[in-house]
Order: C-alpha cells, then sequence, then structure tokens
C-alpha cells in the first residue's frame, strides 16, 4: 500500500531544491517506487535539475547494495548476515584499539551526512571508539572558505542571507562557482543582476554560469588559473586608490584597514595585468561597478577556495565586500556557496577533527564542559583535536597511524587528491568499512561493506547552503536488507561496551543535538521537528526561546568586540608554479549530469548517457600544437599519475589550461593528477593549479 | 652566544621596504640587528603610483607601503628623514645627516635613482664626480638637485604636490621627455584637465621600448587624448619670467629649432640615474651604478651590497674586470629590485644563521639570483594601453637568412589605434608591442614571462580584443547542439524532435523533456525554439 506523498528535500547538493515523493503503486515500484515532483520553495521555486528529476532512479536499481558484505580470505566480497558484519568489525576495532591505542582507529566522514548521522558520527568517534582520528570530505569543499568567514566575521554560514536576497541585486560577482552546472536552478536568482547588466563572472573556463553574462547581461573575467588572489588584491587596491572604500561603515565596523590598505599598495592594475591576464581596463571597470552602490554581492566557490592559498583568497574576497561596506548591509553582502548536501550542517556538529558540536572547538575547555555535560562523560574523556583529512589519510596504514577505519558517506578515491597514494594508503589498513548504497570505488577495497537507506527512505535535518534547517522526509520503507546508518553507530557502539547513548530515533538525536548546540556558534536549540513540520523558516543561530536569524551581521560581527577584521593577505609566488614549455594548468571541477564521485550519478542512465566518460576540455590551439582532434583519446599525465579520456576541443577554456570532471573513477579520476598539498590554514588540498602534459594516445598497432 | 649581525639599510623606498619586510623573523629573533637610514620624511610608499599621486587620483594614504611599526615592534631601528652622508669603510660605521655613526658589519644600499636634470640653458645642473662630491658634500649627498620655480621632475612627494598644483590649477603643463613616466604623467594629467604639451626628440615617443609602427601609433593616440606632441625637437634654453612678488620662475621652453612653447610649469621626465654618491664617496667600484656582482657584493668591499635602482649588476670576470666602462644598467623597474631585495634578505638571514651555528663568519652557499629577462614595460594610463618587451625592432619582411629563428608577426591599424607585433624565436616570443589592446598585451604578457609557444595561428591573440570574442555571442542560439535548459541539459535539438512529436507548448515540452523545470529562466527561449519549429513546419506545407 503506497503511503502519503512526502515533501522533502533533493538528496544532491547545498541547494536542496523542496520536492515530494509520491509513493507508485506495487506494479512500478519495483522499479520506479516514487515519482519526484518539483515543490514551491524560496531557494527552488518548484524547478528541479536533471540530477534532481532522475534522482529516484537509485532507489531499486540493480546496483543497490542489499545486504552486508564482507571480504573473504580469498578476497573476494561475500554476503554476511547484520550480526556477522557488526561482530566482526567490533571485534576488529577492539582488537586495533587493545594493541595500537584507540587513535590507530580512524573516521571518515561526509557532507552529504544529515545533521543527525553527522552529529552522532562525532559522538560516536569520540566516545565508542575514543578516538580523536575524525575528519571528512568537506575539507575538499568548505574548508578554506569556512577558515576564511570565522577569522573575519567571527562565525562561518556560507550564505548569511536568505538566498532570495540575490533577486534584487543589481551586481553580484561570481568567483570561481560554475552554478549553472552545480546547481543550476540557483541561476533564477541571477536574473535582477543579469536584467541590471551587473552579473560578473570570474572563472578561467567559459562556463556555463560565465555564459549568463553575455548580451550585455554582464561580464566574463577570464583570468589565468591560479592568480585569483592577485586579481582580487588588485580590486581591492582599485577600490582604495580611487577612494571607492565605504569610509564610515570600515570606521565603525571594522578592524585592521592600515594592514590591509599596505598589503595591496604595490598592486596596481597595470601589476595585477601582467600576473593575472585580465586587461587593466577591465579591472577598473569592475572596482567601479561593484563600488557603483545598489544591491551588491560578492560570492565565492570551490573555483578560488580549493588552492593551497584558498583561505587567503576567500579572505581577499571578503576583505573586498567589507571595504565597500556589503556585509550586514540589507540587499548587499558576501557568501559563499556551499556546495554538498549538507555541506553547512555536516561542518557545524563535530564531524570535523578540530570541533564539537554547535560548531565549537574542541580545544575551548567550556566547550568540552558543555558537550560533556549533555553527553553524560567527563569532558577529559573527549579525546583532544585529531588531523585534517589530508593527514589522516597520509597517516593509513603507517605505524603511528591509522590502522582502521569507517567511511560514511564518502568515495576518497575518487575525490581526495593523489587518489592513487590514497588507494594504496587504504589499502595498507588492517580494516576498512564503508557504508554506502552502492558500491563505489572505495567500497569495492573495503574489508566490510555496510549497506545504508537513501534520501527518500529516512528522516532527518539537513542544513542547506543558506543556513535554513529543513526536514528530510521518509516517502517509502527501505529495502530489507538496508539498514540507517544511526542503527548502525548505536549497534557497533553497544558491542563495543560503549555506555554512552545512541539514539536510533532521528528526532531523539535531533533532540540531543539541539542541547549540545546550545550556546554555541552554530545553535539549533531552538528548533525542533515540530517547528520544522510547520513550514517555519529556520535559520541558524536560534536559540532556544528565541527566533531564527535569516541575514546575519545587521548589527554586529561575531568577533567579541562586535567589528569584523580585515585581514592582510599576500600573493606566495610558489603557490601556483606557472605551466612550462609543454605544459598546461589542470582544472578540475563539476557537469552538470554528475555529482561528487559520481558513485550514485553514474548508476543513473540518463545522467551517464549524456557523460559516459572523462572528456579533457582543451583549447583549439593546444589541441592543434599536440596534434589532438576533438574525441581522440588522450592521456593527461603528470608524476603522480595517468588519466585517460577523450579530447573536448572547445575555445571555452584558455590555451594555457585543461578542465577535468572529476566525477570518474579508475583511470578516469581526475584526483590521481592532483596534489595533496595544503592550504597552511584551512588544509585544503590543491584542486586547481596541477601542471600537467597531454598528448594523444597513441592507437595501438598504428603507424606513428 | 654571538652578537647579531648588524645590517643598516641606506634607502627605504619600495626595494628596501620589501628587504626590510623579509628579514622582520630574523630580526624578531635576536639574529640581525637592522638599522634603516630613509631620507624622506615619511613611510615608505609606492613610488610607481606618484604620477597618480600628483594629477590627485590617488592619495598618499593609498601608497604606503611600509610598516615601520611592525619593524619597530620587531626591533628595527627606523631612522626617517636622516640622510645617510657617508659610508667610513674603516671604521665600519655610517655616517648620518643628524651626526650619529651607525657601526655595521654590512651595509645594504637601496638608495634608489634621482631624475636626470638635461643640459638647458638657464638650469643649473650639478656634477656628481669625486672631486665636485669632495668639495660640495653637503649640497650633493643624499640632496637632489635644486631646480627653479615651476620647474620639477617627478619622482618624490614634494614633486607630486607641485604637480597636483598646476593640475588643480587647470594650468599648462610641458612635460620634457617622452619616456614611459613622462607619458604617465601626461596622460593622467590631461585627464585630470590640465592642459599637456610633450616635447621629446626623435620620431616617436618611448623609443626606448616601442618599434617605428608602435610608437606611430602611440603618438596618434596621445594626440587623441588632447596632449600635444611635439616631436623632432631638442631641448635647449628655459626662459624666465619674474612674478608680481617677484619669484623669478618658468615661464618657456625653447627648443633648438627655434620653438618657444610657453607653459606654467616644466616637468623634467629626462630619465633618471643611480644614487651613487655615496659609494663614489667611499671609493667603491661605480658605473653606471654601484657596481655588484651577482651576490649583490659591492666588488670593492665584500661587506657593501646594491639593490634596486642603484645597483649595476655586473659579474666580475678578468674581462670586465679590465674595463672602464661595464655593460648593463639597473632595470628601472620594481619587479626586479624586489626579487633581489628578496634574495639578499635571505641569503643575510642564512650568513646570520650559519654565524650563529658556527660561532664564526662561514659562507653560505644559496641559490643563485636568476638572471633577469627584459622587463615588460607597461605605460599605466587608463586611455591609452601600452605594452612592450624585448627587442622589437625586427620586421616582418626582414631575410629569414639572417636570422634563421626569428619570425615577426604584425597588425597596425593606426586609424583605430591599435597595433601588435609579436617576434618569436623558434615559435617562443622574445619581445612584443602592444598598442590599444589591452587584452591581447595581457595575454602575451603571460606567454612572455612563462616562455610559452604562440598558437601557430597568430591572429587567435588578436582576436581577445575584438568585438565577436565572446564565442557565446556569434555561436548559433538555435543551432541544434545549443544548450536552451541549462538545468536539464536540453538542447535545441531536443525541443525540436520534442516539438516533431506533437508538443507544441512550453508546458508540454516541459514534461517530455524537463527544459524549462529547473530554474525556469529558458521558458522564454523554449517559446522561441517551439515558434521557429512551427514556422519551419508551416514553410514545409505549402
Amino acid at each position: 500500500m503506497p503511503d502519503a506523498p512526502a515533501p522533502t528535500h533533493c538528496p544532491y547538493c547545498a541547494l536542496q531544491c523542496a520536492m515530494t515523493l509520491t509513493p507508485t503503486d506495487a506494479a512500478e515500484a519495483a522499479t520506479t517506487p516514487v515519482t519526484v515532483a518539483g515543490r514551491d520553495f524560496p531557494t527552488n521555486r518548484g524547478g528541479l535539475c536533471k540530477k534532481g528529476w532522475t534522482s529516484a532512479e537509485l532507489l531499486r536499481a540493480p546496483s543497490r547494495l542489499g545486504v552486508p558484505l564482507v571480504r573473504g580470505a580469498d578476497g573476494v566480497l561475500r554476503e554476511a548476515s547484520w550480526d556477522e558484519a557488526l561482530d566482526l568489525v567490533a571485534g576488529r576495532l577492539r582488537d586495533i584499539r587493545s594493541q595500537h591505542g584507540a587513535d590507530a582507529v580512524g573516521v571518515f566522514g561526509g557532507g552529504g551526512l544529515t545533521n543527525e548521522k553527522a552529529y552522532l558520527l562525532g559522538k560516536f568517534a569520540r566516545l565508542a571508539l575514543g578516538t580523536s582520528r575524525i575528519d571528512y570530505n568537506g575539507r575538499f569543499c568548505m574548508s578554506s572558505a569556512a577558515a576564511a568567514g570565522n577569522r573575519a566575521f567571527g562565525v562561518d554560514r556560507g550564505l548569511p542571507f536568505p538566498l532570495a536576497d540575490l533577486d534584487d541585486a543589481e551586481t553580484i560577482l561570481l568567483l570561481g562557482t560554475n552554478v549553472a552546472e552545480t546547481m543550476p536552478p540557483f541561476i533564477g536568482h541571477l536574473a535582477g543582476a543579469q536584467a541590471a547588466g551587473g552579473l560578473v563572472v570570474v572563472d578561467p573556463r567559459r562556463t556555463a554560469t560565465a555564459r549568463l553574462a553575455d548580451d550585455g547581461r554582464g561580464l566574463h573575467v577570464q583570468p589565468a588559473p591560479g592568480t585569483d588572489l592577485a586579481l582580487l588584491l588588485g580590486l581591492t587596491h582599485i577600490v582604495i586608490a580611487e577612494r571607492l572604500v565605504d569610509a564610515e561603515y570600515v570606521a565603525a565596523r571594522t578592524s585592521g584597514d592600515a594592514d590591509l590598505r599596505r598589503s595591496v599598495a604595490t598592486w596596481w592594475p597595470e601589476r595585477v595585468q601582467a600576473v593575472t591576464g585580465v586587461a587593466a581596463p577591465t579591472l577598473r571597470r569592475l572596482a567601479r561597478r561593484l563600488a557603483a552602490g545598489g544591491n551588491t554581492f560578492i560570492l565565492t566557490g570551490r573555483g578560488v577556495e580549493q588552492h593551497v592559498d584558498g583561505t587567503d583568497t576567500a579572505t581577499a574576497a571578503i576583505n573586498l565586500a567589507l571595504l565597500l561596506g556589503l556585509p550586514g548591509r540589507p540587499g548587499s553582502g558576501y557568501g559563499t556557496l556551499t556546495g554538498q548536501g549538507n555541506g553547512q550542517g555536516g561542518r557545524e556538529h563535530g564531524q570535523k577533527c578540530d570541533q564539537l558540536p554547535g560548531y565549537r572547538r574542541i580545544t575551548d575547555p567550556d566547550a568540552r564542559a558543555h558537550v560533556a555535560r549533555v553527553w553524560g562523560v567527563d569532558p577529559a574523556e573527549i579525546p583532544g583535536p585529531g588531523v585534517p583529512a589530508i593527514e589522516l589519510l597520509a597517516s593509513l596504514g603507517r605505524p603511528d597511524g591509522v590502522r582502521a577505519m569507517l567511511v560514511h558517506g564518502s568515495n576518497v578515491v575518487v575525490s581526495a587528491p593523489d587518489a592513487a597514494a590514497v588507494r594504496r594508503s587504504l589499502g595498507a589498513l588492517e580494516l576498512l568499512v564503508v557504508c554506502d548504497f552502492v558500491l563505489s570505488e572505495t567500497a569495492a577495497l573495503a574489508d566490510v561493506v555496510l549497506p545504508v537507506l537513501q534520501w527518500a527512505e529516512e528522516e532527518g535535518t539537513m542544513t542547506n547552503l543558506e543556513g535554513r534547517v529543513i526536514r528530510r522526509r521518509r516517502a517509502l520503507e527501505p529495502p530489507a536488507g538496508a539498514r540507517d546508518e544511526l542503527w548502525i553507530l548505536h549497534e557497533l557502539a553497544r558491542r563495543l561496551g560503549s555506555p554512552a547513548r545512541f539514539d536510533t530515533d532521528p528526532e531523539a538525536v535531533f533532540e540531543e543535538l539541539r542541547l549540545a548546540s546550545e550556546g554555541g556558534i552554530a545553535d539549533y536549540s531552538g528548533i525542533d521537528y515540530a517547528l520544522l513540520d510547520s513550514g517555519a523558516e529556520a535559520y541558524w543561530p536560534y536559540p532556544r526561546g528565541g527566533a531564527g536569524t535569516p541575514r546575519l551581521f545587521a548589527e554586529r560581527f561575531a568577533h567579541p568586540d562586535g567589528r569584523a577584521r580585515l585581514v592582510a593577505v599576500s600573493v606566495r609566488p610558489a603557490a601556483h608554479p606557472a605551466p612550462g614549455p609543454g605544459e598546461v594548468t589542470l582544472v578540475t571541477g563539476r557537469l552538470l549530469e554528475h555529482y561528487q564521485s559520481g558513485a550514485q550519478t553514474r548508476r543513473v542512465p540518463e545522467l551517464l548517457e549524456a557523460q559516459p566518460e572523462l572528456r579533457a576540455s582543451l583549447h583549439p590551439a593546444t589541441a592543434e600544437r599536440l596534434g589532438i582532434g576533438d574525441g581522440d583519446p588522450v592521456v593527461i599525465s603528470n608524476r603522480r599519475g595517468t588519466v585517460h579520456g577523450r579530447a573536448r576541443v572547445t575555445v571555452d577554456i584558455r590555451p594555457d589550461a585543461v578542465f577535468l570532471p572529476f566525477h570518474y573513477g579508475d583511470e578516469q579520476a581526475a584526483n590521481l593528477l592532483t596534489s595533496d598539498a595544503v592550504d597552511p590554514i584551512s588544509s585544503m588540498p590543491e584542486f586547481k593549479t596541477n601542471l600537467v602534459r597531454i598528448a594523444r594516445l597513441a592507437k595501438a598497432g598504428a603507424l606513428a | 652566544m654571538s652578537s647579531p649581525l648588524r645590517i643598516v639599510l641606506i634607502g627605504y623606498g619600495l626595494v628596501g621596504a620589501r628587504f626590510v619586510e623579509e628579514l622582520l623573523p630574523e630580526v624578531a629573533a635576536g639574529r640581525i640587528a637592522l638599522t634603516v637610514v630613509g631620507g624622506e620624511p615619511v613611510e615608505s610608499y609606492n613610488r610607481v603610483l606618484v604620477a597618480e599621486l600628483a594629477v590627485g587620483n590617488t592619495d598618499l594614504d593609498a601608497m604606503l607601503v611600509g610598516d615601520r611599526a611592525s619593524a619597530e615592534a620587531a626591533g628595527v631601528r627606523v631612522l626617517l628623514g636622516v640622510a645617510a652622508t657617508a659610508i667610513d669603510r674603516d671604521a665600519r660605521v655610517v655616517r648620518c645627516s643628524d651626526g650619529d655613526g651607525i657601526p655595521y658589519d654590512r651595509v645594504v644600499l637601496a638608495t634608489g635613482a634621482r631624475a636626470n636634470t638635461p643640459t638647458l640653458d638657464g638650469v643649473e645642473r650639478p656634477r656628481r664626480d669625486l672631486a665636485s662630491l669632495g668639495k660640495h658634500a653637503a649640497s650633493l649627498v643624499a640632496r637632489d638637485d635644486v631646480l627653479p620655480e615651476g620647474v620639477t621632475a617627478l619622482r618624490d612627494l614634494d614633486d607630486a604636490r607641485r604637480v597636483l598644483a598646476a593640475v588643480r590649477g587647470r594650468r599648462r603643463i610641458i612635460v620634457l621627455g617622452a619616456g614611459v613616466l613622462g607619458l604617465e604623467l601626461a596622460l593622467a594629467a590631461a585627464h585630470a584637465g590640465a592642459q599637456v604639451c610633450v616635447v621629446h626628440h626623435g620620431p616617436i615617443p618611448m623609443p626606448r621600448n616601442l618599434d617605428r609602427g608602435g610608437g606611430h601609433v602611440l603618438r596618434s593616440a596621445l594626440r587623441r587624448t588632447g596632449v600635444t606632441v611635439v616631436a623632432h625637437s631638442r631641448a635647449e634654453a628655459v626662459g624666465y619670467r619674474t612674478d608680481a612678488d617677484g619669484t623669478r620662475r618658468f615661464d618657456l621652453l625653447v627648443t633648438a629649432d627655434g620653438k618657444q612653447l610657453r607653459g606654467d610649469l616644466l616637468v623634467l621626465s629626462c630619465g633618471v640615474s643611480p644614487r651613487t654618491e655615496l659609494a663614489v664617496l667611499a671609493g667603491l667600484r661605480t658605473a653606471v651604478g654601484v657596481v655588484v656582482g651577482p651576490d649583490l657584493r659591492s666588488w670593492t668591499d665584500p661587506d657593501v651590497y646594491a639593490v634596486g635602482d642603484c645597483a649595476q649588476v655586473v659579474e666580475r670576470t678578468p674581462e670586465t674586470a679590465g674595463r672602464r666602462d661595464l655593460p648593463g644598467a639597473p632595470a628601472g623597474l620594481v619587479a626586479p629590485g624586489w626579487r633581489q631585495a628578496s634574495w639578499l634578505a635571505a641569503a643575510l638571514a642564512a650568513e646570520a644563521a650559519a654565524i650563529r651555528s658556527a660561532g664564526a663568519d662561514s659562507e653560505v652557499a644559496a641559490e643563485p639570483l636568476p638572471t633577469e629577462r627584459d622587463a615588460i614595460v607597461m605605460l599605466k594610463a587608463e586611455h591609452v594601453d601600452v605594452v612592450a618587451v624585448g627587442e622589437v625592432a625586427a620586421d616582418p619582411w626582414d631575410d629569414d637568412a639572417l636570422s634563421p629563428r626569428r619570425r615577426v608577426a604584425q597588425w597596425a591599424d593606426p586609424e583605430h589605434l591599435r597595433y601588435v607585433k609579436m617576434v618569436t624565436e623558434d615559435g617562443v616570443l622574445t619581445g612584443f608591442v602592444c598598442v590599444g589592446m589591452p587584452r591581447t598585451a595581457a595575454e602575451l604578457t603571460l606567454l612572455y614571462d612563462r616562455g610559452g609557444e604562440l598558437p601557430a595561428d597568430r591572429s587567435l591573440l588578436l582576436r581577445f580584443d575584438g568585438p565577436d570574442h565572446d564565442p557565446g555571442t556569434d555561436a548559433d542560439a538555435f543551432a541544434p547542439e545549443s544548450t536552451v535548459c541549462w538545468c536539464n541539459g536540453v538542447t535545441v535539438a531536443r525541443i525540436e524532435a520534442s516539438h516533431a512529436c506533437g508538443n507544441t507548448t512550453v508546458e508540454c515540452v516541459g514534461r517530455d523533456t524537463r527544459a524549462g523545470t529547473g530554474c525556469g529562466g529558458c521558458r522564454g527561449r523554449i517559446a522561441e525554439v517551439l515558434a521557429r519549429a512551427a514556422e519551419a513546419d508551416g514553410a514545409l506545407t505549402p
């Protein structure tokens, strides 16, 4: 008997488009158990993209995992019962812990997990495992913007204003974000700026988003890869030199402007032109447009953040916004566009190595005391800070490193940089446990694979890119063999003999999360399921008995003195080596049809058909020089690895760069080529300016 | 524990400030004791922008680069408005205008350059040879030439104030010299409302940087922005008038061919010369500048270094050591000076650390400073865009046999003030001139810097500045492969196919293909595609 239609949100990106899932009748249930319809909501206004429309196809796909898998002595994964699998995992974890200490067990989380799962995973690591070694794939997404936001504003909420505020903007500067492909319904909010001729897209690629600025609707600025920071310093220089600063705002609401002025005094437009390839007149025009008054937003994305100087680059964007007086001014602002479905909530509640729920710092004694009280333990029982993702992955199998790891909602052998090294590291583990609902590239390497639920089968909350907490609702019963991760954590904790409480009911977990977050930066204590189910808007911080906060910074920033920090940053010449003869800069990124590592979307026939394999975008001039034609098989390589794909010859990319989407696995994984060098502040890896060579793949047996 | 290495830096301009900044950790750690002697009584500022200041486009506040407070907090002694008057190498002391003597282990000269005063009847032009310096040290060392009222160079803040007064008063300004600095001022002042006349000898402006074609296009561009250009004119004399208050001030410039150009302010922009007088007096080898080896050490005294615009880097070989005239000259641009400052700071830090650990003077091998390529020259002006570098005199029709690896490609459109010349060797850019095409110039700059190979079709680089550059705009919006709905990746062809299956409304097409079911922004275009498809159907049905 079909259930009632469930109002929920899309399983994919942080836009969290609202959708209604309606169970179908029994005849169709075997293949299409629910139908998907867009639902009116301020972010997507009833629209969905191709990924959302096809999201239900995975629910009963043949590739869906329906039973635990355990690797046998012969190296083959075999079906096992839940008791067998969980007993095995708990037993091995206990052994490894007793032999090598608690920090020999690691946990790797994901930005797609619900708030409840992310929260409970952090608690599970700290209490049931007693390990400090937990981090998550958000380290590869939001860490630079988060670090910059915390440093400047004292708080990190991706958009500190409702998305619909963009509708009335005259000028929107998009830095390194391709929303037209990554979260297409977003572009509806750009129409106002387009109509005002003020949509400015900064991207080395001529992306679908860059094209939205065509025909007088704005401007596409195409700097050389890795020169974003210099570009922003140059814009800041012009704003200062031409006296376009909102002096009253800077004096009243910020500190640090003297250092900032000094730091950009040497970035005059012609110097910036020489570094970035963006003409000085373009820089002046852009700076003046940004300062022209009217509603103006500056938004950053992974393009400028996924760098070894990503924190500084995001900081430079914030500095520019502050000098123009945008943050906190009604109708204007700065924001970063969170990518993963729960990339916002997932970075607030304790799956980050240095963090406790409520966006609390794990090193803060008051924070530890508060969370320990909620958890019913002594603060000393909560381990200290662990290590960020890249360091965690590098430690696998090392003598003092992690020997057993649990992976939840992440496909690290595709999504982490230097993927070959990650694969080797995973191979060095004594135990790898992966929770997933398909056999992802990472799950295929596991010793134990635990099949979990999909979004349509579970209850919970997500926090979208606006910092708005929303409800995920169950539309249908999960397959018999799959289990909720909350239940898995509960069962493992029980087997490990943990006295701590691990509820299996999402609402009970959320109630605990409310308490744990209370008084923290990301305070959810005033939110409950009943409130969310009433349709109320719930932007954090939402203290108990208070109201939510759609717009931050109206009166003050979150530092104790209420002022935002202008932080002088500088270009490190060694950060982004320019391509030498024969080399091009590798830019990685996304396609409309695929999400993250592609583990889900590559299993949706319609999406796979549209983008079945890795295409390497290169400029016709580069292709001609290398003797490569459109559609030719090519190899892209550097000292870290070799990737196979097919050439896509296009003028949409600069001649000094190649673009690879990172959605493919195995020999098509772009991250085989990316470096594990990280930002010193955020530990964000460098995904956008690695150097590679490209060659046409000679056909076997063909004449040279 | 040995005492810190005592370093005295003379000069606190852009290069000196960079040197200080890079040494701060060493100073804070107590390994180096640094004293800075800066002649101007202000915080270090970005001299590159002095023309902007002189026309009122910016404020000093936006040009400050030095961070005296941080330097002093780290333990640096900063003396501003104090001139170094002598380096006593025997006593190892730097003598200062305030009577102080600062002992040193190492001296770093970053004294920069001063504006040249050309030979003009009516303007005194002091010599700075050893004999004159010996006699008139007080007026010549660390001092600029004293110029008559109404005549100025454009180098420091006082100069900028003089020019700004003329610009504000919309006076007539004569700029003598058509180098980069002179033209930057001329263009900015004209834009700010002054009447500007540029006087230069030779046929074209920026003759050191441009070829004939580029120079002619630039001259046209200057004229079109309202700057008067008087070419082929050697200035010979200056005439004065006496104001009502009895001040004798500049009145007119007289050229060799007899032209008399009246003006309110004469700005001398006739190049610069390194400030070498301290080195000359101290008996250090100088040529154009203070002669230093690739390690930036004086040929004469290994405890003295020079960086930036006062330094002439020449490797000492048996051949060069015997020469009277030495090759090369300071670049006159800030980027090489910054690289020298950073390199020297690192080298001295390593030396200080080595002294610490070894307890004695020891040689520290460092990566040598990379050889500078020709520096790219960019005219900083808002409405005229000129970028040039390298040897650009070659012509496309030159005999290939004479330079078999070199090729020249050129585009000239003087009417629209556009000109590009690209000189390559084996396909790699070795020089270029680019006038009036800023995006092309920016791309060529990157290619030159990186030693990248030019595309075989050189015209690719010209199109950056074309109105058709947006590949999107010249693409056919109704081509079958054009995407209509980005949210769902639906093309024109797919919508047409849907139309052919009987889906004739936006809603029907949406149900069939999902086009228009995302953000909804493309619904208008879907309607257009459907309308065209319906029209085509109609056309087929007679």
